[in-house]
């Protein structure tokens, strides 16, 4: 009986040192909790092309070159250790470096990048246009790869930065069901497994997804690289209302409020618990004046597109919302190459005023202003519809306002319909020949503006044609400089405004940057003890 | 009319009844001049050819609308409601995440809303044009006539952020795991695997956002209890009873309320509809993962079949729900057993 006892005892208190144990485990478990709006279908990165995603596989993958943590001033080895660009700026060329392994433990191989971008492109999904640049791709050896592109594209390293061109383990993916094969867009069946699992080499490990619940991810035990990943676990809780994540943040459940407005972030000044990072967003706010006459009506005149750029109060929207600054074109500023702010356009009325009388409107005019009816990252696009009415009615145009629901007033945008537009733009490259769209012959110009290159001064039309191919990085910014200068005499737009975008954190997280590429890097990310 | 007849009768209703929303649904969701490729697409792949025919051709948008609805209808009589363009997943399956989130909240909303209602009801009646009485037909109003979703903002910010009395957004705390998915409902399937800590969770969740859709729902019981209780009390047979000597406690209870309540049962069936379909906002605002959040979505992206089977869900939900009112209705009042 004694015997027993003892036995009982000792089982016991074995029992109760687990439990112990398991619960101070649980306690010392390093947890981030990160309240975002989720926007994503899949995390399989030959599928997933946008926001959400890009910070998962930014924690998840790696690219062959990437952006420093800061900024996008650079373009920085990251699993490629160097590269090559031949005379003709057709064959890029980059070695591998030796050192690293995917989370699986598996050694990354030239035959992961073939494989991965080969999918990307033949999955034929969402990102798959990144590829098209691409015309073949070859692993010289087991740490070379040589990519040959279709005609030379000095923006090649940016686009490649972007998670699309992450190198996933071609053995798991292959396991999993997927395919580089031409016909993957119909026989590719990995992207459920990748959608709950990742391939990488980053930091983290994508361990699950409930799509519009929450994302998480843990510690990649593996990691290859010299800093140990901080946290345990990072939880992407999907909170969809800015509204939402404030409580949220503000009792301690989430450590990081990704989508919250300017008017909720000031209120939060005083809180001591929590830190808050205003940057600039990465979108240009502009009006769209079509140059078709039939559709532009007034505005189709580039004598009243530029008087209408000259009528904008452009320091009262860096009034409307603080922190905000005044673009010198559509080239997103953060992009090296962008106007300087002693180059941006100054309000001048009077010129404005002899602009109209030269084209015919000495009493103005009256026009429609299309635009979705939205607040798009915390600015109230009707608040600048009405700032821009204001405006105008100073130089004798009157405008009525037209907001429309997203998805129409969208369609009407990219089908060239609306005459007289306002609507905001974002890199999807972050180098200077996104600005092109811009130009007669881009894209924003010919399919939303019917502004054509018919009419356009040869010499610069050689010189967009110049910018498109042109490697020289000094040459470049000359180039660019030129065309920007341009636009804003003949220019179909009236770029106005770059708001500022506001990040609140729980005081003890520190390494908080947004990215205008990936917005969040979580491998940055620790917390103060 | 025997009850089995009735039945058959009303369930054969339901075919042509839901035929008719997917004819509907389909010409509004075509008839929006916004094609589902911008909704999709990043606007730099819409130059890629090969992309886009390749995406018409996987979600059969390069067929005619006509087309469409044949494939569709074909497909749905297989019970196949097609695959969420956003999603990727079969609507069905996105409808079996979704929907019991949904449901779990309303049936807790209902049931507050009526405990509050029908007890605010029958004091406002009972004390009828006393200072009592006013207050509960303010609050009746109250409940009516403000924004669900300001109020869910407000309960929010107050008793979670502020007070810390309530638990937040979400069906559970962010650290807590599901339960294993037997039913959907969180309180149930925690109860039914014996995880007691997680049912208590689950159901802390659930209180804050019952009650403020509670209080929409009970603003509009009290009102129907009030003015059926007070006609109920002034009818002959309530004065017979108190000639007869009854107890007042019987007469209000026993034969005035269990008569007085046959309206509210008519109002359950449109109320617990109104709350699967129209709780958008409150779901947005308590981080509900629910259908009303996946309907939104789906409709901004201009995802048909998730739209068409949302779209029909709910139909069947609130015809099915009502066909239950009516034959609970077939019970309660003995006059329609007779007709």
């Amino acid at each position: 009986m004694q015997q027993h006892r003892i036995k009982f005892s000792l089982l016991l208190t074995m029992i109760l040192l687990l439990v112990l144990s398991s619960i101070s485990i649980a306690q010392e478990e390093r947890v981030l909790v990160i309240g975002h709006a989720e926007i994503t279908e899949s995390y399989d990165v030959a599928h997933a092309f946008n926001p959400t995603s890009g910070i998962v596989h930014r924690a998840a993958y790696d690219t062959l070159v990437s952006f420093p943590d800061t900024d996008a001033s650079s373009i920085e080895p990251s699993l490629a250790s160097s590269w090559t660009v031949s005379d003709d700026g057709l064959v890029y060329t980059f070695t591998l470096r030796d050192d690293v392994t995917f989370s699986n433990g598996d050694p990354l191989t030239a035959d992961d990048v073939v494989f991965s971008f080969t999918r990307l492109s033949n999955v034929l999904s969402n990102p798959s246009f990144l590829a098209d640049p691409i015309a073949s791709i070859e692993a010289v050896d087991d740490l070379t790869v040589a990519i040959t592109l279709t005609a030379t594209r000095p923006s090649f390293l940016a686009e490649m930065v972007n998670s699309a061109f992450s190198i996933m383990n071609d053995s798991e993916v292959i396991a999993a069901g997927g395919t580089m094969a031409e016909d993957a867009a119909e026989t590719d069946a990995a992207r459920d497994f990748f959608d709950q699992n990742s391939a990488g080499t980053g930091p983290y490990i994508l361990e699950s997804w409930t799509p519009q619940e929450e994302t998480v991810l843990v510690r990649n035990e593996n990691y290859w690289g010299e800093d140990v990943p901080y946290f345990d676990r990072i939880i992407i809780v999907n909170i969809s209302e800015s509204a939402t994540q404030k409580v949220a943040l503000e009792s301690g459940e989430i450590d990081i409020a990704t989508d919250l407005a300017p008017d909720q972030v000031s209120t939060m000044q005083d809180n001591s618990d929590l830190a808050i990072y205003t940057t600039l967003d990465r979108w240009t706010h502009f009006l769209l004046m079509n140059r078709d006459p039939e559709i532009g009506g007034p505005v189709a005149d580039p004598l009243v597109a530029r008087a209408i750029r000259l009528a904008l109060d452009y320091e009262g929207y860096t009034q409307l919302w603080e922190g905000s600054i005044t673009p010198g074109s559509n080239m997103w500023v953060g992009i090296q190459g962008a106007l300087s702010p002693a180059q941006i356009m100054v309000r001048d009325l009077d010129t404005a005023r002899a602009l109209l009388e030269e084209a015919g409107y000495p009493d103005g005019f009256e026009i429609e202003l299309s635009y979705p009816d939205l607040t798009w990252n915390g600015v109230n696009l009707s608040t600048n519809a009405q700032k821009i009415q204001a405006d105008l009615a100073e130089i004798g145009i009157v405008v009525s306002l037209r907001p429309g629901e997203v998805q129409v007033s969208l369609e009407e945008y990219r089908t060239g319909q609306q005459g007289f537009a306002y609507w905001f733009w974002g890199p999807d490259i972050l180098d200077p020949v996104d600005f092109l769209s811009f130009l007669p012959g881009g894209k924003v110009a010919e399919e939303r503006t019917n502004w054509f290159t018919d009419d356009v001064d040869p010499d610069i039309l050689a010189l967009i044609e110049q910018a498109g191919t042109e490697t020289d990085p000094q040459i470049r910014q000359v180039v660019f400089e030129e065309l920007q200068l341009w636009a804003q005499e003949n220019g179909a737009y009236a770029p106005f405004n770059v708001p500022t975008i506001q990040t609140a954190v729980r005081s003890d997280i520190e390494g908080y940057i947004w990215h205008p590429s990936w917005t969040l890097d979580v491998t940055l990310l620790s917390r103060a003890e | 009319m025997p009850i089995y007849r009735y039945i058959i009768r009303r369930l054969l209703f339901i075919i042509p009844l839901l035929l008719g929303i997917t004819v509907v649904s389909f010409v509004i969701a075509n008839a929006v001049p916004a094609d589902p490729i911008n909704a999709n697409l990043p606007q730099n792949a819409l130059n890629d050819e090969e992309l886009v025919a390749a995406f018409r051709a996987k979600w059969g948008l390069d067929k005619s609308p006509f087309e469409q609805y044949l494939v569709y209808m074909g497909n749905l009589l297989q019970g196949d409601m097609g695959v969420s363009i956003k999603t990727n997943n079969p609507v069905v399956e996105d409808i079996r995440q979704f929907l019991p989130a949904t449901m779990e909240l309303a049936t807790y909303s209902i049931v507050v809303g009526l405990i509050m209602g029908i007890g605010f009801g029958v004091i406002s009646a009972i004390w009828r044009n006393s200072i009592i009485d006013y207050f509960v037909r303010f609050f009746a109003l109250i409940g009516v006539s403000f924004p669900v979703f300001l109020l869910a903002l407000i309960a929010l910010t107050v008793f979670h952020g502020e007070l810390g009395w309530a638990a937040g957004p979400g069906r559970l705390s962010i650290l807590t795991r599901d339960p294993p998915g037997i039913t959907g409902w969180f309180t149930i399937d925690a109860l039914l695997t014996g995880q007691f800590e997680t049912f208590q969770d689950a159901f802390s969740h659930l209180i804050l956002p019952s009650i403020v859709l509670g209080s929409y729902v009970s603003g509009i019981i009290a009102r129907i209890t009030r003015s059926s209780l007070l006609e109920q009390l002034g009818s002959d047979y309530i004065r017979t009873a108190r000639s007869k000597g009854l107890y007042e406690t019987s007469i209000i209870f026993k034969h005035g309320l269990s008569n007085a309540l046959i309206p509210v049962v008519t109002m359950i069936g449109l109320l617990y509809g109104n709350l699967l379909a129209g709780a958008v906002l409150t779901e947005s605002i308590f981080n509900w993962p629910g259908i009303g959040r996946y309907a939104f979505r789906a409709s901004t992206s201009q995802d048909f079949p998730a739209i068409m089977g949302v779209s029909m869900l709910i139909a069947f939900i609130y015809v099915m729900v009502n066909f239950l009112v009516d034959l609970l209705y077939f019970f309660l009042d003995p006059r329609i057993r007779a007709s």
